[in-house]
């Protein structure tokens, strides 16, 4: 094991302080907006500290790490898109002044008033399933991060104890016994004091994980040294180490489809919107955009840098077509050689604040869709706050419990940034689609809603399962993915079209 | 050439990311506790307001 006494102070120090912050707040939770908008009282930097600490986690670390071992520092371009994306809507407002003016909790409650209940209801089923599958692989990443770099791969006494009892396989420790403990604790504090704990942990793990980031990162440049990272790279990977259009596996088409994914991400992924919901007002937003946007370049880079730093070391000895997932496992094992006592324990609690952080957030945001768009419309009365506030905490936990069952099997099939984007283009496509058309077109109708959410979500499911079979494990991601884009745009207009037409027809006949 | 100014771009923004995570972690970290700190003053006072919202 690499820790010593001082790596373990510094994580139950850090430990302590977030349980305290994320029970403390339960007490200011007296209704269901508390619970899930933190009553609308966020202002900036309590923003940006959310969300910053909410989109990096530890699965964020090892995928843009594999970013960076696979494809050099062309593999830090969806950085790029994402930060341009994000400025570019917190600069002009554009959909997040009128999403945080029109006072809705979440998109599909938006799509009612826009569309019809029938969308607001079948879109918060593609927001939960893409948000919940997007999660699945979460907790496995994180696992794994955390076993390589602390190096506690070896049963001990209590795992010998579990194994005689039957209650947990040799093999499944250490890693489903750290998904288990970790989720457990994120859990608790998530489901008692909702966005507002959420809130106040992120804000500690925020400062955690940006120091943990900063010092990885000079350690890594002092270690190797930047002449090395780039000689490494160009003689392993060629031009494509800094060039996205000649980077193999990307390219044109890679990169149109990262721009696209950056604006539906920024516009549309439940959590980042949260915190535009949870701002005080539609300035307060946009600044949250424009001052988070360059973490997004930072988030790509810095592990990226990382995993370049595993390249110069390790060379192609973590590459295997037939194990993607190795890659994976590259920066862990660097890291693991590399940081000396003391800053393992900042590192790890860094990563562990990373991993609950986004966790805590996503468990919230996908809870509140399944709550407030796909089980409140089907009833005609609404639920008392304390029956509302009662059935986000059990799906916050029932969530919990799938991830880890999830987490246990599924194998990812190529690149894990890959896996994450396409369970998101479930419903990015289709959100943003119908998300600019309520906000902009006024020829939209409910048809289209409808169309754009089926035929946005058809080309990523149907990736998710034929990328598993022989037949078609070698198709980039890309063409599912902006495959996508393309069927939402073109079914929201073709539908919306023969809808109003229909109307017409229907309103003269009528007439007549 | 383009390569050149490719490598010089990528260490321009290696270096520019960590200088801004390392002031983003100061300045947002301090003006982020009094952010809190007004949050949790207002929740009080609406909680004030409305009696009947005991925390749940």
């Amino acid at each position: 094991m690499n820790f010593a006494a001082v790596d373990w102070v510094i994580i139950v120090v850090y430990l302590i302080l977030t349980f305290a912050a994320g029970l403390w707040m339960r007490r200011y939770v007296g209704k269901v907006e508390d619970y899930l908008v933190a009553g609308r009282e966020m202002n900036v930097y309590l923003g940006i500290a959310s969300l910053a600490a909410t989109e990096v986690g530890i699965v964020t670390v090892m995928y843009t790490a594999q970013n960076g071992y696979l494809n050099g520092f062309a593999g830090a371009i969806p950085g790029i898109t994402m930060a341009a994306a994000m400025w570019v809507v917190g600069r002009t407002g554009f959909v997040i002044n009128p999403l945080r003016a029109s006072g809705a909790m979440t998109l599909p409650e938006l799509f009612e008033k826009r569309y019809s209940k029938g969308v607001r209801w079948f879109s918060g089923v593609l927001v939960a399933t893409g948000g919940i599958l997007n999660m699945g692989i979460f907790l496995k990443l994180g696992g794994k991060f955390l076993v390589a770099v602390t190096g506690i791969d070896k049963p001990g006494a209590a795992q010998e104890m579990f194994h005689r009892l039957h209650l947990l396989p040799l093999e499944k420790w250490p890693l489903e016994t750290i998904m288990t403990v970790l989720l457990l604790g994120v859990l608790i504090y998530t489901s008692l004091g909702g966005m507002l704990s959420v809130l106040v942990t992120d804000y500690i793990q925020f400062i955690f994980l940006g120091a943990s980031i900063v010092a990885t990162s000079v350690l890594v440049l002092a270690h190797c040294g930047w002449d090395r990272i780039i000689a490494s790279a160009g003689a392993s990977l060629g031009s494509g180490a800094f060039n996205p259009f000649l980077a193999k596996d990307m390219g044109i088409g890679y990169v149109i489809w990262q721009l696209l994914t950056g604006f539906a991400c920024v516009l549309t992924w439940q959590t980042v919107i949260a915190r535009v919901l949870a701002s005080k007002d539609p300035a307060s937003a946009r600044k949250i955009y424009t001052r988070t946007s360059y973490y997004f370049v930072g988030r790509f880079i810095l592990p990226g840098l990382w995993g370049l730093g595993a390249l110069a070391v390790f060379g192609n000895a973590f590459k295997s077509d037939a194990n993607p997932e190795l890659s994976l496992m590259a920066m862990p094992n660097y890291l693991s050689q590399i940081l000396p006592m003391g800053l393992v324990g900042l590192i790890v609690a860094g990563m562990l604040a990373a991993e609950m952080s986004t966790d805590s957030s996503y468990l919230l945001a996908w809870g509140s869709v399944i709550y407030n768009d796909i089980i409140c419309p089907l009833r005609s009365k609404p639920f008392s706050e304390r029956v509302g506030l009662w059935i986000n905490r059990i799906l916050v936990i029932l969530i919990g419990i799938f991830l880890l069952l999830y987490g246990l099997w599924y194998e990812i099939p190529g690149r894990a940034w890959d896996y994450l984007q396409i369970t998101g283009e479930i419903y990015f496509s289709s959100m943003a689609v119908l998300l600019v058309c309520a906000l902009y077109w006024k020829w939209t109708h409910a048809w289209g809603g409808y169309a754009a959410l089926f035929l946005g979500a058809v080309g990523p499911i149907a990736f998710l399962f034929l990328s598993q079979t022989e037949r078609f494990k070698g198709i980039p991601a890309w063409i599912p993915g902006i495959g996508s884009f393309v069927l939402a745009a073109v079914g929201m207009i073709v539908a919306s079209y023969l809808g109003r037409r229909r109307e017409a027809a229907m309103r003269g006949s009528q007439d007549s | 050439m383009l390569e050149l100014l490719l490598k010089f771009f990528w260490h321009l923004v290696v270096l520019s990311s960590i200088a801004w995570y390392g002031f983003l972690v100061f300045y947002v970290g301090y003006r982020g506790f009094f952010d809190i700190i007004d949050m949790a003053r207002a929740l009080n006072q609406h909680h004030a307001a409305n009696q009947d919202e005991k925390p749940i």
